[in-house]
């Protein structure tokens, strides 16, 4: 199977329409191993990229790899590889864990005695002991997502896409959920695809991040690249920061505006005399002028603003495109 | 503390890390997983490794349709005389209406079970595809069909030359009897299981599935009895083709290679026996086809 070398998935032109909604349009991706996590909103395709990848449904267009195996014509090979904890429920709650795990664990191709062995494993490493020979039913929710993430991994895939894996937990039951994710991405190599619209989630345990909107890709690089290397600079003004802002583009520097504050993106030294300068020509007072790292959320914060932006603008069509 | 005791604080601080394993054995693919859904069908239908109560049912219908064959098997032990209560030709006749029972009880759990779970997404992310888990349901369900098809069907005959004085002598006279009982039995089984759960796979609701299946059996024997018995024309006698217990009856009669029982639609509807056989077959085929295409484009 995969190689190191090989993109745990590649899309190319990859599309999917339902009725006249784009969930996918013309996607092209190639990722490699690693803890990815794939965020967007609710609705921006991260559940119909997972779906296609795993041949649950079929692409309107395009074309989709996954550890190296085409997904429409390898389908049954490749799965043998790859597990996936869905973001609904998905037990049979009068199945004891432990029989339903081996049991899922045969499907993935496992022969009988190795699936009990790997069932017990894998229940333990999931954090489930005693419990995993009772009925199902009993479960609280985060019990529930353990033998969910279980069935996913007793078959030791090379790669396992997660929907949600923290729905429904309360923040101790998220905090060992993540723990158990980065034990089982770092800790034993396997490739994790991780759908979430939480991004200190993907701060947490990811190294690569994806970043899907209306089904196109926004971004998609090394975690520690994005928020590293990109400095943001916070200033912030006695009133409306437009003015503030328009005056430092014709300065050549990048930044958006946002109520009384402006962003202003640097890769070096921010110019801080120019803002300096500016603020006194227009007369306003500086509150503060705050350097940090972008976060996760300022990705967000400026593609909203970009395309709130360009809806105002007379060409606003590319904006409700992108919205 | 002792170094024991220290050993096992320590143990129990990453617990989670015990365990977890590599694996780089065998794996078997795809026949291997299908075979694995069909076994794990099968036992969920009859309710092994769940609770008592998923159990009875289907144990209840197996042991009903056992009866007449045990009291061939009592009668024969008793009497010694050549006392044929029961004919293997006309057994499903029998008990047709318990047939249509068991496959409404147990086809909405073997076909719909994981709909009502929602673990369908499950198996269609692993080693098999949406035809191989069709196909698997669909051999889960013959099986257990089987079982109240052919089990009785092979104690009645055993019964019945048991009932004999001459145990060898009904043996030699009658073994012809073995094919037509397993061939009608395989195809009355397929056929059954194949209507059940096509009809079972359109519902996670287990309710409407039985409701639905039975009523598939019981309203066709009605409406092709009025049609064939009272209106009794040309055109109408067709009808006797639209119900399967009846294509049940009429090629059974054709492999045992007998005239159908009087009392039957078969018998007054008047036509060749192996027209009941190509039925019984294009049906099998016709809801299999259904099943696939259902399983083939379910949400999962």
């Amino acid at each position: 199977m995969p190689t190191l070398e090989t993109p745990i998935f590649e899309t190319r032109g990859l599309s999917k329409r339902y009725g006249v909604v784009d969930a996918l349009d013309r996607l092209d991706i190639k990722v490699e191993p690693g803890v990815v996590g794939l965020v967007g909103a609710n609705g921006a395709g991260k559940s119909t990229l997972i779906k296609i990848l795993l041949g649950l449904i079929a692409p309107t267009a395009g074309s989709a790899t996954v550890l190296g195996h085409d997904v429409r014509t390898r389908g049954t090979d490749l799965r043998q590889h790859v597990g996936y904890m869905p973001e609904h429920d998905c037990l049979p709650l009068d199945m004891n864990a432990t029989e339903f795990v081996a049991h899922m664990a045969q499907i993935s191709g496992l022969p009988r005695a190795a699936s009990r062995e790997r069932a017990a494993e894998t229940l333990r490493h999931a954090g489930l002991f005693e419990e995993r020979y009772r009925a199902m039913s009993g479960y609280s929710t985060g019990m529930r997502q353990r033998a969910k993430l279980a069935q996913a991994l007793v078959h030791d895939p090379a790669l396992v896409f997660l929907d949600e894996p923290t729905n429904g937990l309360d923040p101790a039951g998220r905090d060992e959920m993540l723990d158990l994710i980065d034990r089982t991405g770092r800790g034993l190599g396997i490739s994790i695809v991780m759908a979430t619209h939480l991004l200190g989630e993907i701060e947490r345990v990811c190294d690569q991040l994806i970043v899907i909107d209306a089904g196109r890709l926004l971004h998609h690089g090394s975690l520690a690249a994005f928020t590293a290397a990109t400095e943001t600079l916070e200033v912030e003004v006695t009133s409306d920061a437009g003015p503030l802002a328009r005056r430092l583009e014709e300065h050549g520097v990048a930044c958006t505006a946002d109520g009384r504050r402006v962003l202003v993106t640097t890769d070096g030294t921010p110019p801080f005399d120019v803002i300096r300068d500016a603020v006194v020509d227009l007369g306003l007072g500086l509150v503060r002028m705050q350097q940090h790292r972008r976060t996760l959320e300022d990705l967000f914060r400026v593609e909203a603003i970009a395309a709130a932006a360009s809806l105002d603008a007379p060409d606003g069509a590319t904006g409700q495109e992108a919205s | 503390m002792t170094a024991n005791d220290r050993t096992a604080v320590e143990g129990a601080s990453n617990i989670y890390d015990l365990g977890y394993r590599r694996y780089d054995g065998v794996r078997l693919g795809r026949w291997w997983a299908v075979l694995a859904l069909y076994r794990e069908s099968l036992r969920g239908a009859f309710g092994l490794g769940r609770s008592t109560a998923a159990k009875v049912a289907p144990l209840v219908l197996i042991g009903i349709a056992l009866v007449p064959a045990l009291i061939q098997l009592a009668v024969g032990a008793l009497v010694p005389a050549d006392l044929e209560i029961i004919r293997a030709s006309e057994y499903y006749g029998g008990i047709k209406y318990i047939l249509a029972l068991y496959c409404g009880v147990v086809a909405p759990d073997i076909a719909g079970r994981d709909q009502r779970n929602r673990s369908l997404t499950l198996y269609f992310t692993r080693a098999i595809s949406r035809t191989d888990y069709a196909l698997g349901k669909l051999a889960a369900m013959t099986t257990a069909m089987l079982l109240i098809t052919l089990v009785p069907q092979v104690l009645l005959f055993a019964g019945n030359a048991l009932s004999t004085q001459d145990f060898g002598g009904y043996l030699a006279d009658e073994w012809t009897q073995v094919a037509p009982i397993f061939g009608s039995a395989l195809v009355g089984s397929l056929l059954i299981a194949s209507i059940g759960v096509a009809i079972a796979a359109l519902t996670p609701q287990r309710a409407f599935a039985t409701a639905g299946i039975i009523v598939a059996f019981i309203l066709p024997i009605i409406v092709a009895g009025i049609l064939v018995f009272e209106i009794d024309a040309d055109a109408t006698r067709y009808a006797v083709f639209i119900s399967p217990l009846d294509v049940l009856d009429g090629f059974t009669a054709w492999m045992f290679g007998e005239p159908a029982a009087t009392d039957t639609a078969v018998h007054e509807a008047g036509f060749a026996l192996w027209a009941y056989a190509v039925v019984g077959l294009a049906v099998s085929a016709l809801a299999s086809l259904l099943l696939i295409r259902r399983y083939g484009t379910v949400q999962a």
